[in-house]
């Protein structure tokens, strides 16, 4: 059984009116953590992108002390392939810097840096912490990395999409099999139907629709099809 | 057991992946006669500088005997950028919660050498369990994995079958390639596990590992700092010369601290 995705969507708010706090403290509610920060740089322009559910008073501190140079959350974890439990970071000065004075504020200390790599090697973090036993920080933690790394590429996709020189060379490059698929899925087909039609597993009809709905930054396979006709990249069922 | 070794922990070590290179050379280069860059005997790519993870097989003297390479599909990775004959020019797949794998290779000469019990079978489901388990832990739910039709044959065999291909085979040195979608659940894992007989925690903890290797007769002679720096070194060269030179480096340190003489066969 493929376990439902629990992702929230940004990217159908138009540009101007995007909230991405609101956004982060959605998931935040949807995954069950306490905080949730987005970071990254953009690869052409250098410009920082940064957005958190913490409070006012702590992104004050953290700005005025310089903590984005020490904070090992983000600068270790960026070069990880996997997302990384906060548990594995080296218990160094820089980590007890931040970490102590995350505590004197009464944030958690528990926490996952999930890193997505961008098309051009540019690094995309989303953070989620929460206060709770450590068994239950690690059960919770299990459930909620796949999510995680959907709404990270999802969020960062869609960061990276608002700068308009990005999305000129960010246009989506479909494989021909997935506009096979999705064409028949615009057509009405489910998937085990595409899967039989194709002589292919329904596991890989599932995979490809999964890259094309990441690829078009959209969150449902039907918001797909319909960004798929609106590019014209298939025809409407 | 299976070390993890990525960006966070290469510094410690810089042996086990020099170890690693090797035996990339010896299986990639040698072996299939892919088209792979060897220098010094050691296979090395520009895939290998964008902080990979490595899953490595240790055996019980901590000898490297299988290695495979993971990298995300939403940025730059092989299917993308090396093997597009594979996908027939296709773009590839990308997903967050889809990683490759590539250099997926298990040392068969070393395991029948030593004649341990280890059988090559077991080491292969040993590493073929922990990329699995990796993957499952870090929420990613298929792997992709490019392979040549003897590493398929071992997969399928394993009663670790991949669910499909993606693009076709392709002639490559003097072996082909394809690309395997493997999905990533725990029924997977249990199969492979179930198939082999192997039970309980196959990840090596990062610590014991490095005591073991300082311990090893390799370093017992450098003091427990420069044994560091010297792997430090090791893992930051960039390029094979800055390689080469932090090797140099380490044997030199070495015989000036050697209190007694080498006794290596």
């Amino acid at each position: 059984m493929i376990k439902p995705t629990n992702l929230v969507d940004i990217a159908s708010t138009p540009g101007r009116q995007r909230d991405y706090v609101a956004h982060l403290k959605t998931l935040c509610d949807s995954l069950g953590v306490e905080h949730a920060t987005y970071f990254s740089a953009n690869p052409i322009s250098g410009t920082m992108h940064g957005f958190t559910t913490y409070p006012d008073a702590w992104k004050a501190h953290y700005v005025s002390e310089g903590l984005q140079t020490h904070d090992p959350t983000l600068s270790s974890a960026a070069r990880s392939v996997a997302p990384v439990d906060w548990k594995r970071l080296d218990r160094n000065d820089a980590f007890g810097r931040v970490f102590r004075d995350a505590n004197d504020f009464g944030l958690p200390n528990q926490g996952v840096t999930v890193p997505i790599r961008g098309l051009f090697g540019e690094i995309g973090l989303l953070c989620a912490c929460a206060t709770m036993s450590s068994n239950e920080w690690t059960k919770l933690r299990r459930d909620i990395t796949g999510d995680l790394l959907s709404n990270a590429v999802h969020l960062h996709d869609t960061v990276m999409n608002s700068d308009p020189l990005l999305r000129a060379l960010r246009q989506p490059n479909l494989s021909s099999r997935e506009i096979e698929i999705l064409q028949w899925v615009a057509a009405g087909k489910s998937q085990q139907d595409v899967g039989d039609i194709l002589s292919i597993s329904p596991r890989t009809v599932e995979v490809h629709l999964r890259s094309t709905r990441e690829k078009l930054c959209t969150i449902s396979t039907a918001q797909a099809v319909g960004r798929a006709v609106s590019l014209g990249i298939i025809q409407p069922g | 057991m299976i070390l993890v070794i990525d960006a966070l922990n290469r510094h410690r070590f810089g042996s086990v992946l020099d170890d690693m290179y090797k035996l990339r050379a010896r299986v990639f280069k040698d072996r299939m006669g892919w088209d792979v860059k060897v220098r010094n005997g050691r296979e090395f790519d520009l895939f290998d500088d964008l902080d990979p993870a490595y899953l490595v097989a240790l055996d019980d003297d901590y000898q490297v005997v299988g290695c495979n390479r993971m990298l995300q599909t939403t940025g730059p990775h092989m299917l993308a950028d090396v093997f597009q004959d594979i996908l027939c020019g296709e773009p590839p797949l990308r997903s967050a919660t889809v990683w490759e794998n590539t250099r997926f290779c298990i040392d068969t000469d070393r395991i029948k050498r030593k004649n341990d019990g280890r059988s090559v079978s077991y080491t292969a489901c040993e590493l073929m369990a922990g990329i699995a388990e990796y993957a499952y832990d870090s929420g990613i739910s298929d792997v992709i994995s490019v392979v040549d039709p003897a590493m398929d044959r071992i997969l399928k065999r394993s009663d670790n079958a991949p669910c499909d291909y993606i693009g076709k085979t392709v002639q490559m040195g003097k072996t082909k390639a394809l690309a395997a979608l493997s999905d990533i659940t725990e029924e997977r894992i249990n199969r492979i596990r179930a198939f082999a007989g192997i039970t309980g925690n196959i990840f090596a903890d990062e610590n014991t590992v490095a005591e073991a290797l300082a311990a090893r007769g390799k370093g017992p002679d450098l003091s427990p700092d420069l044994t560091d720096y010297c792997d430090q070194q090791i893992s930051d060269a960039r390029t094979e010369k800055e390689r080469e030179a932090a090797l140099a480096l380490q044997r030199t340190l070495r015989s000036a601290f050697s209190t007694q003489p080498n006794c290596d066969a």
